[in-house]
Order: C-alpha cells, then sequence, then structure tokens
C-alpha cells in the first residue's frame, strides 16, 4: 500500500462505518430508483425528469464534434 | 525556493511562487502516480470540464517535475461561501472521487480548501489530492469529506450558514462528534444522517484509542464506495438552508423609486467608466444588482455582502448568465476573515488577499450608514479600512433624512444624541485622511450622495 502518501488520519472508526453506510447506501439508491420507476409509470414524471447527476458525462464524440 | 504558507501538509509535493507565477514542484515519490494520471484520461476529462484547474508542465528532472497551474485571480475560503457555493463545492468534491473511482484512482483527500471558485464556478486546485484505487478499500478521505463539507453543511440546514464560521476554528473541519451532537434528535431516525454522522462520531469515539489500527484490514467493494458517494450526492442536491435573508428581497424594498435607481445606475456607470478598472469590488453589494451595471468595464469583479442569500442570489444569476468575471462571496466588513492555521498564515487574511488584489475601484454603496451606525466605527476607521486596499473609491452616503439612516438612528433609542456626528461634514472630514475627493453628486430623487475618492499616495497627512 502507498501508506507513505496518506499524510492525515482516516480513522479507523470512519473505516469501518463505510461498510455500514454503503448497505445504508443501497437501500436508499434501490428505494429510489424504484419510487423513480412507479413515478414514471404512473406518468407522475417524466424520464426528462432526472436530476443533476454525480456522473461526469464524457461523451468524447459530441466533444469532437463541438472541436 | 520557498513553499506556500498553506503548502506543507502533503509530501508529494508543494506549491511555490517564481517570480510572481504559482507552480507547484511534484516530489519523487508522486512520480509515478502523477505519470500515471498524466498518461490516463483522469487529468484530460477534468481538464476539459473545468473540474480540474489546468496545468502545464514546465520541467521534469531526476528530483523533480514542475508543473503551473493556470492562475486563478482570487482565493475564497470555506468560512466565505454562501450556502450554494458551499454545496456547489462539494458536489465537486464527490463528483471528481466517483469519476476517479472509476478509472482506478481516489482523492486521497477531501479538504474543502482544495476547491475555490474560478470564472463563476466551483474548481478542484489541488492537482496532487489524486492517488491510485487500491480494490477493496475503502475511502481514505471519507471522514474528511463529512467534517469538511458533509457536516457543516447538513448543520447549516439546522442552523443557518453562520455556521460555515466554525471552519475558521476548525482548520481540519468540525469534528464529527462536534456535528453529531449539535445536530437535533430528529436526525438520528435519517439512514443518511445515522450512518455517515452520529454512527461515524460513536465508532471513532470507539476506536480513537485502538492503537492497533493498521493491522486491521477493511474491505469495500467499489460499487459499495459508488453508492456512498451516490448517496451523499444526492442529499446535499437537496439539501437548502432554513434561514431568513438579512435583506430578503431587498431591492424591491428600497427606500427610493425605479428613476432615482436608474439615475443612481448611470452615474455609477459613468465614473466607474472614467476610471476605466481592470478589476473592481463591491463591498456590500448585495445580489451583485450594482455589480452587474458596471461588469461591462472590467475584466474581474467581487461582489460580497454579508448576507448568505442574497450572495446565493448572485451566484445564480451569475450562472444563469455565464458571468465568468463575477466572484461573489460572504464577508462581514466588521468582522472580515482571519488568517488561520499554522502561523497565522495558512488561510491569508481578507484584509491581506484583497490588499494583494489592489482593485482599480472600490465600491461601497449603502455600506457606510451600517458600518457607522450598526458597527460604530468612526468615519476615520472606515477610510482606513478602504484605504488598506482601494485606489478610486466610490463610497455613497446616505444622509440623515435617508428612511435607513432613521431607521438605524431610530434603534438607538436613548443613545440617539450620541450620533449627531453621523453627517456629511464629519465623513468629508474622516475621509480626507486618507483619500482626495475627485467629485461628489447628489443622486437625484434620494437623500444620498455619491462621492468619488482618490486614496493619496502617501496614504495620510
Amino acid at each position: 500500500m502507498t501508506s507513505f502518501l496518506l499524510y492525515f488520519d482516516a480513522g479507523l472508526g470512519a473505516l469501518i462505518v463505510q461498510g455500514i453506510a454503503a448497505v445504508v447506501a443501497g437501500v436508499v439508491l434501490f428505494s429510489k430508483t424504484a419510487m423513480f420507476k412507479i413515478k414514471l409509470f404512473l406518468g407522475l414524471i417524466k424520464e426528462s425528469d432526472l436530476q443533476d447527476s454525480i456522473d461526469i458525462d464524457e461523451d468524447e464524440e459530441e466533444d469532437r464534434k463541438l472541436d | 525556493m520557498t513553499a506556500h504558507e498553506a503548502s506543507f501538509r502533503d509530501p508529494s509535493g508543494f506549491v511555490f511562487i517564481d517570480q510572481g507565477i504559482v507552480r507547484r514542484q511534484i516530489n519523487p515519490i508522486y512520480f509515478n502516480t502523477f505519470n500515471a494520471l498524466e498518461n490516463s484520461t483522469v487529468f484530460k476529462t477534468l481538464h476539459k470540464k473545468g473540474l480540474l484547474i489546468p496545468h502545464t508542465v514546465t520541467s521534469r528532472t531526476a528530483t523533480e517535475i514542475i508543473i503551473t497551474p493556470e492562475p486563478f485571480t482570487f482565493i475564497t475560503y470555506p468560512y466565505e461561501w454562501s450556502f450554494e457555493m458551499y454545496k456547489q463545492a462539494a458536489l465537486l468534491t464527490l463528483k471528481i472521487q466517483k469519476y476517479a473511482l472509476s478509472k482506478d484512482f481516489i482523492l486521497k483527500d477531501a479538504s474543502a480548501y482544495n476547491v475555490t471558485y474560478h470564472e463563476g464556478k466551483p474548481i478542484f486546485i489541488d492537482t496532487l489530492s489524486f492517488d491510485s484505487y487500491v480494490e477493496g478499500t475503502p475511502w481514505r478521505a471519507y471522514k474528511q469529506f463529512i467534517t469538511h463539507f458533509f457536516g457543516p453543511l447538513v448543520l447549516a440546514k439546522y442552523h443557518g450558514t453562520a455556521i460555515f464560521k466554525m471552519m475558521q476554528s476548525h482548520i481540519d473541519g468540525i469534528p464529527v462528534s462536534l456535528i453529531s451532537s449539535l445536530l437535533p434528535t430528529k436526525t438520528k431516525l435519517s439512514p443518511v444522517l445515522q450512518s455517515n454522522i452520529h454512527l461515524l462520531a460513536k465508532m471513532e469515539a470507539k476506536h480513537s484509542t485502538d492503537y492497533k489500527v493498521e493491522t486491521v484490514v477493511r474491505t469495500l467493494s467499489r460499487k459499495q464506495q459508488s453508492n456512498i458517494l451516490e448517496t451523499l450526492y444526492n442529499y446535499i442536491n437537496k439539501l437548502n438552508p432554513q434561514e431568513e435573508s438579512e435583506w430578503g428581497d431587498y431591492y424591491t424594498k428600497t427606500n427610493y423609486d425605479k428613476a432615482a435607481f436608474d439615475a443612481k445606475t448611470v452615474l455609477l456607470r459613468s465614473w466607474v467608466k472614467d476610471i476605466a478598472p481592470k478589476t473592481a469590488i463591491d463591498i456590500g453589494g448585495n445580489d451583485g444588482t450594482f455589480g452587474r451595471a458596471i461588469m461591462e468595464y472590467v475584466d474581474h469583479l467581487i461582489v460580497t455582502d454579508i448576507d448568505s442569500n442574497a450572495v446565493d442570489q448572485n451566484l445564480r444569476v451569475s450562472q444563469q448568465q455565464d458571468a465568468t468575471k463575477m466572484l461573489p462571496f460572504v464577508c462581514d466588513v466588521l468582522q472580515p476573515a482571519p488568517g488561520i492555521g499554522l502561523n497565522n498564515t495558512e488561510r491569508t487574511s481578507l484584509v491581506h488577499r484583497l490588499a494583494a488584489y489592489a482593485p482599480d475601484v472600490t465600491l461601497a454603496l449603502a455600506l457606510i450608514h451600517h458600518m457607522t451606525l450598526s458597527g460604530n466605527v468612526p468615519f476615520e476607521r472606515s477610510a482606513q479600512f478602504f484605504a488598506s486596499f482601494s485606489s478610486d473609491l466610490i463610497i455613497e452616503f446616505p444622509k440623515r433624512e435617508d428612511s435607513w439612516v432613521t431607521s438605524l438612528l431610530d434603534r438607538k433609542r436613548e443613545f440617539k444624541d450620541h450620533f449627531d456626528f453621523y453627517n456629511l461634514a464629519n465623513f468629508e472630514k474622516g475621509f480626507a485622511v486618507y483619500f482626495d475627493l475627485i467629485k461628489k453628486q447628489e443622486v437625484s430623487g434620494t437623500s444620498r450622495v455619491l462621492y468619488h475618492y482618490k486614496k493619496r499616495d502617501n496614504g495620510q497627512h
């Protein structure tokens, strides 16, 4: 491990808790997706209502066209 | 070569100033990671998307690599951000971490000082914050993200943005135990807050005296880490502060009509145009309305206000208009951000940064009555403050008849008589200590006078 670069204490508690936070996150994301699909099915929202996403859109193709 | 005062925490390299140009030295221990990043799509994509400050490699030797990042005009710190500014900086950090993770890298730290505002948007400025991802490892910077970003934002939701000032006294973020204890009990019912704050605080307390930490191996899959990042992102994205604005919808409540407002704008534009400034600062500039009126005459413009909501409003409008020249941030002129950290120089004081920025013109519209009557600052001392960084000063003096002034005076109740000095003659006398009067003009339809002052070369008589 590149431990020499870990120049601050990450905190053992913080490393352990990520396992639990990940389980919670899995459930939260699953229910969010489920709710989204239900609302979509009932026509309460549209595909375009997707909120700002964490993912960076690399879309190389489009960028090349713009260049 | 001397490292920048703020650049000593990371052994990978340091920032230094080379004849006025900011450069970054990379030490041999970071060579492999840096080269891998240069050869991957990470830097390329993040630069192209405007999420990471671009750099050029200036020189390479066996002992050092020197890179030169694109310069930015003015650095702001987390305790000077409005809610929206803080939120966007947090989202940027998560976005970069999730992207880096998908390309086998991680952010090895998640300090709020890694982000600043540049050309109207938050941008990541610490090029050396990336490290290689080791499959199955948890995010080392997770706790730092909570103490620097998530904690302060959630606290601000419940207690207002004044909570961000706590970052001034906690340079490495607000301790998790403090975040947890300051949050209302009902937040324990929120799965996201319970796991990422309350449980974290408990686990940290439990393991704080466990000295065998290095022997414990905890695994977390890449997907699991992505889920945490995405959940935090979604949660922060929906956060809003619960606080009333100090000014509210100020410009709909002004004490002068549209004709007077237009007259002030025309006057201001013509005076600023004559000065032909490259840089400008509007102190107490609210939502940037008057800043925008002079924007076409400058290359860079700072608008500060004491009210986080006004700064939020300015940021929103500026981003909608793609106004890359505009830099809004929160500042209380009566207590500008101090120098903090090691030697009090790690993060420099606002007064120091303003002096270095040295704006060609300073606007102080409808501000002096607040400094004088709310802050009890004598005119000469206000003049001294403006003289510490301004050359040309356009300052508006609301006379005693102005309804805002009347209201501030009335609030003094039995001490009202102590403020008899608040008049044009005394104002001019105080400012004459540091400035030469160039011109003055009454704003038609108001009880306000606009002054153009020029700082005297020797500063004082």
